[in-house]
């Protein structure tokens, strides 16, 4: 069984990219919290960019694998990319809504607001409410063949979609933006890079671990119902065979 | 399902280690007094006081000095600010302010501002962002080591 | 039959059903008189203020009208298994989604020029030379809209609860063309140059010929089976 063998090849080496992560998340917490100097302009607030930010990035990261796991599954059908394409939805989908958050707590002492319909506050929004559409549409779908390929095509469009929606946001933004809100980034010093780099590869390793435990998830599941009779169309069961 | 709790075990350690260190190298940024438990106490050696510029008192009398009141919630303090006053004084502003206490003139003399700082949205999202993370990690975890155990009672299929 | 036979087949064949049932137009043209009613009583509005919000609100109509339209589109075929019957075709599949775009836009497109004058009289709007403008700001947006509603009509159609998930799939990824449409809608009404609300007719060009040739190649896996 081929499926099998991938599963064993992908369990050899979960545990480096876990440890690998681990490893990386408190290098990056010690530098980003304790071994790097706050910022001249946001003072110790900007030590939560070195949370946000990875987060946002890591969750850019699982749309564009869910995009190209979306591609190879129409292309060749096959059910564990599929397990996979779900997986890396819904912890996207967290990312997503974690990035938001924390970025409505890092605007609250900079910008004094929680909330504001900022370029990439909004375009991060429209994002998670593409991948909830996408998890709830899978759940209203009875034959999981059918499900796996609406799914597929859904992510594919939102995919295309995106940039999009960011530029036309960006340019309605430039047209309604309230003055006394300033959108100045912050400019990234070498001492801040140090942290923020820790943290991204550690956020995108600790993110492929959870899509490669996630994975497993899902398909030890299937498994398991199928098992019990249940579920799994012919078209997958061909599939399992081969 | 021994060896999962062992890791987790560790994670936690780690976690609570890297809190420890964060606290420590926080703490005296943390403590600080309010005008009114200067005046009552009057500690002596430097203290850090919270308060609030006094709109209309600011006076800055040449390049090297300046002197203000700073209101605190119930009683307020004159301070008498040496060296040259940076940006951050200003009337209005809530900041932390390092010196001494005089008890015998009655004036805190200070000679460095501290930022307030708002260290509970930096702990609130750096909660946010990883707690839920390493929830749904641990869930994910248990729940696979479940399915495996499941599967193998289940003899669904054979080892190669 | 070739497939532009098949786009001509199902577009006269979704007018004829149309003309003799009468259901999706009437149905869209109350539904946006009512939002238009909800939202008169919900704004006290001068001509001014009507200016500022009439084009939002004239979008909102005209998207949520669409989507009615968009819903009905396939859920008529799965009468008498009509579905299966258009998976037999044996040309491309995207002949059908062609078709079903061409029949989507030419009813929506309908209905907003049946609504269009309503908004005048009922919001007290002075529009004399910019209605050509308007009318393309129109055009382009509701190919963009049918191009891609179209699209999800046929994914939603086979699930469960589809009327609701239709526009929460949907709305999502209209938000370029709703935002487009309101600026330029609001521009043209305004009356102000061209060149300033340039950029958002560009933007629907865009939007439609991506969305097109997207939707076209996706249609095929849809309707896979």
């Amino acid at each position: 069984m081929t499926i099998h063998r991938v599963i064993r090849k992908v369990q050899r080496f979960e545990g480096w990219f876990g440890g690998g992560a681990v490893l990386c998340l408190v290098a990056g917490l010690y530098l980003g919290l304790i071994g790097s100097p706050p910022d001249y302009y946001q003072g110790e607030v900007v030590r939560i960019m070195y949370i946000h930010v990875p987060l946002a990035h890591t969750s850019l990261l699982g749309y564009t694998v869910l995009a190209v796991g979306s591609l190879w599954y129409l292309w060749k059908r096959d059910p564990i990319v599929d397990n996979m394409c779900q997986a890396v939805a819904a912890l996207s989908a967290v990312f997503t809504a974690l990035a938001l958050g924390t970025g409505m707590i890092w605007g609250k002492p900079t910008w004094d607001t929680w909330w504001t319909w900022d370029a990439r506050l909004t375009s991060f929004t429209v994002l998670l409410l593409i991948l909830i559409g996408y998890l709830m549409l899978r759940t209203f779908v009875d034959d999981p063949e059918k499900e796996a390929r609406y799914g597929a095509i859904l992510a594919i469009v939102g995919f295309v979609d995106l940039p999009i929606i960011h530029f036309s946001v960006e340019w309605w933004r430039t047209l309604h933006q309230p003055q006394s809100i300033s959108m100045r980034g912050v400019s990234i010093s070498s001492g801040l890079l140090v942290p923020l780099l820790f943290m991204s590869v550690g956020m995108s390793l600790l993110f492929s671990y959870m899509l490669m435990v996630r994975t497993q998830l899902l398909y030890l599941d299937r498994l398991l119902h199928a098992k019990k009779g249940r579920l799994l169309s012919q078209f997958h069961l061909s599939k399992f065979d081969s | 399902m021994t060896n999962l709790y062992i890791r987790w075990g560790g994670v936690c350690v780690v976690a609570i280690v890297l809190i420890v260190l964060t606290y420590n190298h926080y703490r005296d940024n943390l403590a600080n007094l309010a005008p009114r438990q200067v005046k009552q106490e009057a500690p002596a050696g430097d203290i850090r006081v919270l308060g609030m510029v006094q709109g209309g008192t600011l006076e800055t009398h040449g390049a090297g000095e300046a002197t203000f009141t700073l209101l605190g919630e119930s009683a307020s303090l004159q301070v008498q600010y040496e060296g040259p006053p940076p940006d951050n004084l200003r009337e209005l502003k809530i900041l932390i302010l390092i010196g001494r206490w005089n008890a015998a003139t009655q004036v805190f003399e200070a000679r460095d501002i501290g930022i307030v700082p708002n260290y509970g949205f930096i702990a609130g999202a750096y909660l946010l962002g990883l707690l839920p993370l390493a929830l749904l990690l641990f869930a994910m975890n248990r729940r696979v080591n479940f399915l495996y155990d499941e599967i193998k009672t289940s003899k669904l299929y054979e080892e190669e | 039959m070739t497939s532009f036979n098949v786009i001509r087949w199902i577009v006269w064949k979704d007018f004829v059903t149309e003309l003799r049932s009468r259901e999706t137009i009437s149905s869209m043209v109350f539904f946006a008189l009512i939002v238009i009613l909800i939202f008169s009583f919900s704004f006290s509005m001068d001509q001014q203020a009507a200016r500022e919000v009439i084009a939002g609100i004239m979008w909102v109509a005209f998207a949520f009208t669409g989507i009615i339209g968009l819903g009905k589109s396939f859920s008529t075929e799965l009468q008498n298994d009509c579905l299966e019957a258009l998976q037999m075709v044996p040309e491309a599949k995207g002949a059908i989604y062609l078709g079903k775009v061409a029949a989507n836009f030419a009813f929506m497109f309908l209905v907003e020029i049946l609504l269009f004058p309503m908004f005048v009289i009922l919001f007290n709007l002075e529009v004399v030379e910019e209605i050509s403008l308007l009318l393309l700001v129109f055009f382009l947006a509701t190919v963009g809209l049918s191009a891609i509603g179209t699209l999800f009509s046929a994914l939603t159609v086979q699930i469960r609860a589809r009327e609701v998930m239709l526009p929460i799939l949907l709305l999502p990824l209209v938000v370029p063309v709703m935002i487009a449409a309101v600026e330029a809608t609001k521009g043209a009404l305004n009356g102000d140059p061209l060149a300033m609300y340039e950029q958002w007719l560009e933007l629907l060009v865009i939007y439609d010929v991506v969305f097109t040739v997207v939707s076209f190649w996706m249609f095929e896996f849809v309707m896979d089976s």
